[in-house]
C-alpha cells in the first residue's frame, strides 16, 4: 500500500493506492494532524511539504547569522579563520575563541555554517558546529557540506535557506513520525528522501508540488509528452513533460543561485480560491463561499455559471456578468501562458480541472484530458514516486580520501576506473537501500559526470583523483507500476 | 568590468606522456578552485568556448613547412627536443590552444568582454617560426597578436612574465617595431637566451626588452620592474592592446624554477596592468596561460588571483594557505633586488636612444 500526502496552499491531498486508488481532500484549516489521522500506518508514506516551506522562504526575511570559512581566495562576508584546500586538507586551523566571541550575545534565529571545500573535508565545519551547538539547538544550525557540490557562494546561500527552514522540517518530521515512523519526503525533483537526509539539506524539499503533479499526471494518464495544468486553490501551475519526465532547473532565490534542482514550472498566481473584489485578485482571502468562506472566489463564479462545487447556493452573491468576466479573464490568462509551450496535449489536474480544462484546451487549440483522480494527482504523484539521489563523489588515492556528498566513506584501493565505479555505485545503492528503497528502484545508477586525472610528482604518477556525479533518477517506483 | 575566460574541457586532453610536467593536472586544481568560488556565476565573468585556429591563422606566424611537420607528426608521433614530444592527435589540441587565444582577442575587440584570460594548453612562447621547443608547439600569443593586427590594430605590447624567456616570441617579432616584446624571466636559466643586451634588430631595434632577473626574485622585484620599466614603456609606446604571456611558474612553490612571486603579487601585477590598459588602450588585455607547474600550491591561487584582478574583484584575500610560508621564506633571496637595480640601469643605457622616458628620468 502506498500513501501520498501533498500539503498545498488550500487543501491537503491524500492518495491511498493498493488494488485501487482512493483520494481525499482535507482543508488546511483542519490542521495537518487531522489529515494524518485519516491515514493508516501500514505501507509506505510519502509527504510533499512544499507549501509550509515555501511560505517561510518567500515570507519575511529571517535573521540568520552566517559563519563562513573561506580561507584564501575571493572575499566573503562573515569570514572566520580556517581553511581547507582543494585537495581536502585542513591547511589553516579555526580559532575557537573567535567563534565563541561571535556566539556570545548572538540573537540570530539560526546559524548557517559554510566552509570552502567543506565537501572534500567537513572537519572545520564540524569544529565550528561543536562550538555553536553550545549556544544553539541542532535544528537551528545548518552546515554546508551535506549539500555535496562545489560552488561556495551557492552553497552559502543554500545553507542560509536551510538554516531558515530546518526547524520547520524538524517539527514536520516529529508530527508525521507519530503516524508512520518510516515515512519519506518528496523532493523538489519528485524523488523521495529519508527524513534524515532532508534534515541535512532541508532545501531538497523546496517547491515539491510541481514535481508531485508531474509524477501523478504521468502515472494517471501515461501520457509522455504533454503539458500538465494543475489548478489548485491558490495557484495554477504549468508543468511540461517530455518523454514522461519533467524538465529540471536550478533554483534561484533572492537573486542568487542555490545548489537545489527543481522541476521547471510556470506558476500563475490564480486558482480556485482567488477572491473576486473589483475583479479577480491574485491572492486568497479565505475559502470560497461555497466552502464556507466570506468572499466570493473563482470557484463561486464557476458555480454561478452552472457548476456544483460545494454549497453552490452560497455562491450566488456574484452576478452572472461578473462571474462570466472573471472566468473568461482566468481562461485567457492561463491559455495564453499555455500557448507559450505550444503543447499538443493538456493534462488537467487539481480540483477545478474538470470544470476549466476543456475551455483552456479549446482556447489553446490542444487536446485536453482530465484523468481519473485528477483532483488529487499531486498526492498520487507523491505516493508512487521512488527514492532518488544525486551524489557528488570525490576520490583521492594519495590522501586515501573518498567523500560522497561531503561525507567521508571508507577508502578502497581500486585497480582501475571500472573497479572504482563499481565500488562507489554500490555505496550509492547502499545509501538508497538504507533509506528504504526497493532493489528494483536502485538498479539503474546514472553517471552524470566522470573525470579523473593523474597526480604527477617528480616525473612519476603517484596518485589519481576522480570526480563523479552518480544519480538514481527520480520517477515512479517499480513497485507502484 | 567583464572578464572573458576562454576554456573548454578539451584543454585538458593534451598530454605528452602520463608523467610529463606539462599535464592535465596543471589545470585541474585551478578549475576546482574556480568552480568552488562560483566564478562562472559572477556577472563580471563570461565563459567563452575556444574555436580552433585555421591554417591561415597559424601561417600568420609559422612556416608552412613547420605546420606540415606538426600535422604529419600528429599521425604517428615525433620528438622535437628532450622534453617536447609530439603525441598523436597533437595538432587538434595545438590548434584549439592557438584558436582560444584568437577567441579571447576577438571577444575583446568585439567589446563582448573588457579583457580575457585564455586557460589554454599546450603553451606556446618557446615556439618559433619554424620549430617547437620547451613543451610548446604553436606560438599562441604570437598568432593572436598577428590576428589582432590583421583586424586593424597597429601596435601591440606583449608582456611575457613566464619564468622562462619567451625566446620563440622574441624570434618572431625581433625586427618588428609594431610589436613591443617585453619579457621578465629568470636568468641564467632555460632556454639560455634573454640577455638584456638583446634589444632587437633593424626597424625592431629598441622594441625587444629583456628583463632577466636572478633566482629568488620576489614581489618587490616585480613591482620595481613594473614601475621602473613596464609601465613607462607602455605609456610611451601607446599600444592598441596588451597581450600577456601569463606563465605562472614564477610562483615561489614552482618545482621547475627558482623565482619567488606570490599569488597576491601576481594579482597586483595584473591589477596594475588593468589600470594601465584602462588609461591607454580601452582596457584591452588578452592574457594567455603559458607555463606554471606548481599545480597545488601555486596555480589555483595565482590563476584565481589573475581572474579576480581582471574582473575587478576584491583581491585582498588572494594568497596561498599559511602552510606555505616557510617555503616562501626559503625561496626569497635578498641579493636579487640590488642585482636587478643594476641590470635595469645598464639596460636603460642601452635603450636610451630609443625611449624618451629613460632620458627624462635621468634628469631627476
Amino acid at each position: 500500500m502506498f500513501t501520498g500526502i501533498d500539503i498545498g496552499g488550500t487543501n491537503t491531498d491524500i492518495a491511498v493506492i493498493d488494488s485501487q486508488i482512493n483520494t481525499y481532500k482535507v482543508p488546511n484549516t483542519d490542521g495537518l494532524d487531522n489529515a494524518l489521522q485519516k491515514i493508516s500506518s501500514d505501507g509506505r508514506l510519502a509527504v510533499s511539504t512544499s507549501q509550509p516551506l515555501n511560505e517561510i522562504i518567500t515570507g519575511h526575511p529571517a535573521d540568520i547569522r552566517t559563519i563562513t570559512i573561506p580561507g584564501p581566495g575571493l572575499v566573503y562576508p562573515g569570514a572566520v579563520k580556517g581553511a581547507v584546500s582543494h585537495r581536502g586538507d585542513v591547511v589553516e586551523p579555526i580559532d575557537p575563541e573567535e567563534i565563541k566571541k561571535i556566539m556570545k550575545g548572538q540573537h540570530a534565529r539560526a546559524i548557517a555554517i559554510a566552509g570552502k571545500f567543506s565537501v572534500r573535508n567537513d572537519a572545520l565545519e564540524k569544529q565550528v558546529y561543536d562550538i555553536v551547538s553550545q549556544f544553539y539547538a541542532d535544528e537551528q544550525i545548518a552546515l554546508s557540506y551535506p549539500i555535496g557540490a562545489l560552488n561556495f557562494p551557492a552553497r552559502i546561500h543554500t545553507t542560509k535557506l536551510n538554516a531558515r527552514i530546518k526547524g520547520k522540517v524538524n517539527s514536520l518530521i516529529r508530527q508525521v513520525k507519530r503516524v508512520n515512523p518510516d515515512f519519506f519526503f518528496v523532493t523538489s525533483t519528485g524523488g523521495l528522501t529519508s527524513p534524515a537526509r532532508a534534515l541535512d539539506n532541508p532545501m531538497l524539499l523546496f517547491h515539491s508540488s510541481p514535481a508531485t503533479v508531474a509524477n501523478g499526471a504521468y502515472y494517471l494518464s501515461k501520457n509522455e509528452n504533454c503539458l500538465v495544468i494543475d489548478i489548485g486553490g491558490t495557484t495554477t501551475e504549468l508543468v511540461p513533460l517530455k518523454n514522461g519526465k519533467p524538465i529540471y532547473e536550478t533554483v534561484v532565490l533572492e537573486g542568487s543561485k542555490t545548489l537545489i534542482r527543481a522541476v521547471s514550472a510556470t506558476s500563475i498566481p490564480y486558482g480556485g480560491d482567488s477572491c473576486i473584489r473589483a475583479e479577480l485578485c491574485p491572492f486568497r482571502a479565505g475559502s470560497s463561499r461555497s466552502f464556507g468562506g466570506g468572499e466570493p472566489t473563482l470557484t463561486d463564479a464557476l458555480n454561478v455559471m452552472g457548476a456544483r462545487i460545494g454549497d453552490a447556493k452560497r455562491s450566488e452573491v456574484v452576478d452572472h456578468t461578473t462571474a462570466q468576466n472573471v472566468v473568461h479573464r482566468y481562461l485567457d490568462m492561463v491559455s495564453s501562458a499555455v500557448k507559450e509551450y505550444n503543447p499538443a496535449v493538456l493534462i488537467g489536474t487539481g480540483y477545478l480541472a474538470h470544470y476549466l480544462l476543456s475551455d483552456i484546451a479549446e482556447r489553446a487549440q490542444a487536446v485536453g484530458i482530465v484523468p481519473e483522480h485528477a483532483a488529487s494527482a499531486n498526492a498520487v504523484g507523491a505516493a508512487v514516486s521512488k527514492v532518488s539521489l544525486e551524489v557528488h563523489i570525490h576520490v583521492d588515492t594519495e590522501r586515501k580520501r573518498l567523500t560522497l556528498n561531503g561525507i567521508a566513506y571508507p577508502f578502497k584501493d581500486t585497480k582501475d576506473d571500472d573497479h572504482l565505479l563499481t565500488y562507489v555505485t554500490e555505496l550509492v545503492r547502499d545509501i538508497a537501500r538504507k533509506e528504504g528503497a526497493p532493489e528494483e528502484d536502485i538498479e539503474d545508477i546514472e553517471v552524470l559526470f566522470y573525470s579523473s586525472y593523474d597526480v604527477v610528482r617528480g616525473w612519476r604518477v603517484t596518485a589519481k583523483i576522480t570526480d563523479m556525479i552518480l544519480a538514481i533518477a527520480p520517477g515512479i517506483s517499480v513497485e507502484a507500476l | 568590468m567583464t572578464c572573458g575566460i576562454v576554456y573548454a574541457p578539451s584543454y585538458l586532453t593534451h598530454e605528452q606522456s602520463s608523467s610529463h610536467p606539462e599535464r592535465r593536472e596543471r589545470l585541474s586544481y585551478t578549475l576546482d578552485q574556480l568552480e568552488e568560488e562560483g566564478i562562472f556565476d559572477l556577472p563580471q565573468i563570461r565563459l567563452l568556448a575556444p574555436k580552433p585556429a585555421m591554417r591561415d591563422d597559424v601561417l600568420l606566424v609559422h612556416t608552412p613547412e613547420y605546420l606540415h611537420f606538426l600535422e604529419e607528426a600528429s599521425v604517428n608521433g615525433a620528438v622535437i627536443d628532450a622534453d617536447t614530444y609530439v603525441p598523436k592527435e597533437l595538432i587538434h589540441d595545438a590548434l584549439l590552444a592557438a584558436g582560444g587565444a584568437i577567441t579571447g582577442a576577438d571577444a575583446v575587440l568585439n567589446q563582448e568582454v573588457k579583457n580575457s584570460f585564455v586557460l589554454a594548453r599546450p603553451p606556446g612562447h618557446h615556439a618559433g617560426r619554424s620549430h617547437g621547443a620547451g613543451f610548446c608547439y604553436l606560438n599562441n600569443v604570437a598568432i593572436m597578436v598577428r590576428h589582432l593586427q590583421r583586424r586593424g590594430l597597429r601596435r601591440i605590447m606583449i608582456l611575457d612574465w613566464d619564468a622562462h624567456h619567451g625566446n620563440g616570441t622574441e624570434e618572431i617579432f625581433y625586427d618588428d617595431p609594431s610589436v613591443l616584446f617585453c619579457s621578465v624571466h629568470q636568468y641564467p636559466f632555460y632556454p639560455g637566451s634573454g640577455r638584456f643586451e638583446d634589444i632587437g634588430i633593424g626597424d625592431g631595434k629598441g622594441y625587444n626588452i629583456n628583463l632577466p632577473i636572478p633566482a629568488g626574485s620576489s614581489d618587490k622585484v616585480y613591482r620595481y620592474l613594473l614601475e621602473e620599466m613596464i609601465l613607462p614603456l607602455a605609456d610611451e609606446y601607446m599600444p592598441d592592446a596588451i597581450a600577456i604571456s601569463a606563465g605562472q611558474d614564477n610562483h615561489f612553490t614552482d618545482p621547475l624554477t627558482g623565482l619567488a612571486l606570490t599569488a597576491r603579487g601576481y594579482a597586483s601585477l595584473m591589477q596594475e596592468m588593468c589600470i594601465l590598459a584602462d588609461s591607454i588602450c580601452y582596457g584591452r588585455i588578452i592574457a594567455v596561460l603559458e607555463g606554471g607547474y606548481s599545480v597545488e600550491g601555486g596555480l589555483p591561487y595565482t590563476n584565481l588571483g589573475l581572474i579576480a584582478a581582471m574582473a575587478g574583484l576584491d583581491i585582498s584575500s588572494i594568497r596561498e594557505p599559511e602552510i606555505y610560508q616557510d617555503v616562501l621564506q626559503k625561496a626569497v633571496s635578498e641579493d636579487a633586488f640590488p642585482k636587478v637595480i643594476k641590470m635595469v640601469s645598464e639596460l636603460k643605457k642601452k635603450l636610451a636612444d630609443h625611449w624618451y622616458f629613460i632620458n627624462r628620468y635621468d634628469f631627476r
